[in-house]
């Protein structure tokens, strides 16, 4: 009698055992997800919609620069003689292998993250052949 | 640069080349498909660009161009004359490449999930927890606010108040805390990414703070707080995602900062505060009854390490601490003490006073401010348009002394921590105008 009560006792336990770790893979499967590797689970995507801004194309390009203006536009990035320079040489550059073409440089006022419509009328009131613009980095 | 050259091409019909530096031509791919839209052409010099002496500025001239390889100025040249590609001349929204993302991530077991959300980099790589469907929908009921609300926006991105849900139990938020998060989201847009080390703080005032459990006492600023650690670091999850920041691919810090993965997020000591000194919400015109939360950037802070000293007192040790800091706008923390001593020795009978003390008496030299690359770029444009005070810093010889907090409104003070000792940190964040939390509850 006293052998199949602990039968029964042991029984209970495992059938027990069994049922908890059955239960809770189904009814919170992520923290018991050690109990069942290889359960599927469905969580949310964190990541977020990205939709692609409207293309819009670049303008025509003439074939040559000789005999146009070009303006070289410094945003000061760092400030105003930190790239500078860059622009001097390229209008050493110019002047040295496309004398033809007449160097502008400017600097825009509205800086790095800034406009300077007066600048963009002048460029456009001139015609101008080409810009460069710079200089982040 | 992209928006002055599309305006340029645009408007005048006239064609142009960014040229810059590698570390920033790098993201223009990016910057075409989510924000600018037009195929602007590049040349790529060697970074830095910035500073450099002009014979290197001649070297990267005379040198090649990093994307094309081709020598610079024909590069330049060529971007300038060459016959549009196909790609150049696209018009509308492109069908190919839009990034739709489901709202469900196929299911898979946790160690999959688990690798996933590091490769894909929407964590700190700290643990998380998954964001099932059960544990958002829980979160979801700590606001009274639908789950497709619109919280922050970032150009074409929007965080909706379930992704905030999906990051708030990601980080290991309770319900409760969700409104709060609600209010950190909505200005998720200015997680620092910069090239310089930016950073974030958020400062919580009113009731709230007690009824989270956030600490303002104590090791305020140390890692002793459960809804001050969650709160903060979702705000870095909310902004890394909404950004789509991740190394090489968005995030461009050179150093960046150890300070984005709490996000200096205190609550004030309001409790402690001398008499006459308001919290930093009241300050803002918000009641004393209002739960808000103020998000500010800046870089950097320093400790005053050791305790006040009655000759040369804490407002004093402020104004030699703060000629090292930038000069737009400052954040002191200060124990409670040091805030009784301000008050009752000092006589700063208000925050403000304090404030306006530090703007007429912080001085540095204006070679030392200029020196600022920070300052440099942003302030040299408008002293060249003549706006003040920066026309006149400009024209300063660099050993003259210049008073650089012009406006005493962008010093702030919170009072936070347990009155162990009397020590203070001297920031450079910049705190905004906070937002009220219970307008997301």
């Amino acid at each position: 009698m006293k052998k199949k009560i602990l039968f029964d006792s042991f029984l209970f336990v495992l059938v027990a055992l069994i049922s908890i770790g059955v239960t809770s893979c189904v009814t919170d499967p992520v923290d018991t997800v050690k109990n069942c590797d290889e359960r599927l689970i469905t969580v949310l995507n964190p990541a977020i919609s990205s939709k692609m801004t409207e293309r819009v194309p670049l303008t025509p390009r003439a074939d040559t620069l000789e005999g146009k203006t070009i303006y070289l536009v410094d945003l000061q990035w760092g400030g105003p003689e930190a790239g500078y320079s860059v622009f001097e040489e390229m209008e050493d550059w110019f002047s040295r292998n496309m004398p033809s073409v007449n160097v502008e440089i400017r600097r825009s006022s509205g800086g790095w993250m800034g406009d300077d419509p007066a600048l963009r009328k002048e460029i456009s009131s001139k015609k101008a052949g080409g810009v460069v613009i710079g200089i982040g980095g | 640069m992209s928006r002055f050259a599309r305006s340029i091409e645009l408007e005048g019909n006239i064609p142009t080349v960014g040229a810059s530096g590698v570390n920033v031509v790098r993201f223009k791919d990016y910057d075409l498909k989510y924000s600018n839209g037009m195929p602007i052409r590049y040349v790529a010099f060697p970074f830095p660009v910035a500073g450099q002496p002009r014979s290197v500025h001649k070297s990267y001239v005379e040198g090649n161009d990093l994307l094309s390889n081709k020598p610079m100025m024909q590069a330049i040249i060529d971007a300038l004359t060459k016959p549009l590609t196909d790609e150049e001349k696209k018009e509308g929204i492109p069908a190919e490449g839009a990034a739709p993302e489901p709202r469900l991530l196929k299911p898979d077991t946790e160690d999959n999930l688990r690798r996933l959300f590091k490769d894909r980099e929407w964590t700190d790589f700290n643990p998380i927890i998954l964001p099932t469907e059960e544990r958002v929908a829980a979160m979801l009921t700590g606001t009274s606010h639908t789950s497709g609300e619109v919280v922050s926006k970032m150009g074409s991105r929007e965080i909706t108040v379930e992704k905030a849900a999906v990051y708030a139990v990601m980080a290991g938020a309770k319900p409760e805390y969700f409104p709060t998060i609600l209010a950190i989201c909505s200005q998720a847009q200015s997680f620092g990414n910069s090239t310089s080390s930016m950073a974030n703080m958020i400062v919580v005032s009113g009731p709230i703070r007690k009824e989270l459990g956030m600490n303002s006492g104590i090791d305020v600023m140390g890692p002793f707080s459960e809804a001050n650690s969650v709160l903060g670091r979702t705000f870095t999850l909310a902004g890394k995602i909404m950004g789509d920041l991740r190394l090489n691919a968005g995030a461009y810090s050179t150093l960046g900062s150890n300070l984005q993965y709490n996000n200096v997020c205190i609550a004030e000591n309001e409790e402690a505060l001398p008499e006459g000194w308001e919290p930093l919400s009241v300050q803002q015109g918000y009641k004393p009854t209002d739960n808000v939360v103020t998000i500010g950037i800046g870089w950097s802070y320093i400790s005053s390490v050791g305790e006040a000293q009655i000759n040369h007192p804490p407002h004093m040790m402020f104004r030699d601490y703060m000629r090292s800091l930038a000069g737009m706008s400052a954040t002191i923390v200060m124990d409670p003490t040091v805030a009784g001593l301000l008050k009752d020795a000092h006589g700063f009978k208000t925050k403000a006073e304090l404030s306006e003390w530090l703007s007429k008496n912080v001085e540095v030299a204006a070679g030392t401010y200029w020196g600022n690359g920070v300052n440099t770029t942003a302030f040299t444009p408008m002293a060249l348009q003549g706006l003040e005070p920066f026309a006149a810093f400009s024209k300063a010889s660099p050993e003259t002394l210049i008073k650089p907090f012009t406006n005493a409104g962008a010093i702030q003070v919170v009072v936070a921590g347990g009155g162990i000792q009397t020590t203070w940190f001297v920031t450079d964040f910049g705190l905004r105008r906070g937002i009220l939390i219970d307008k997301w509850k």
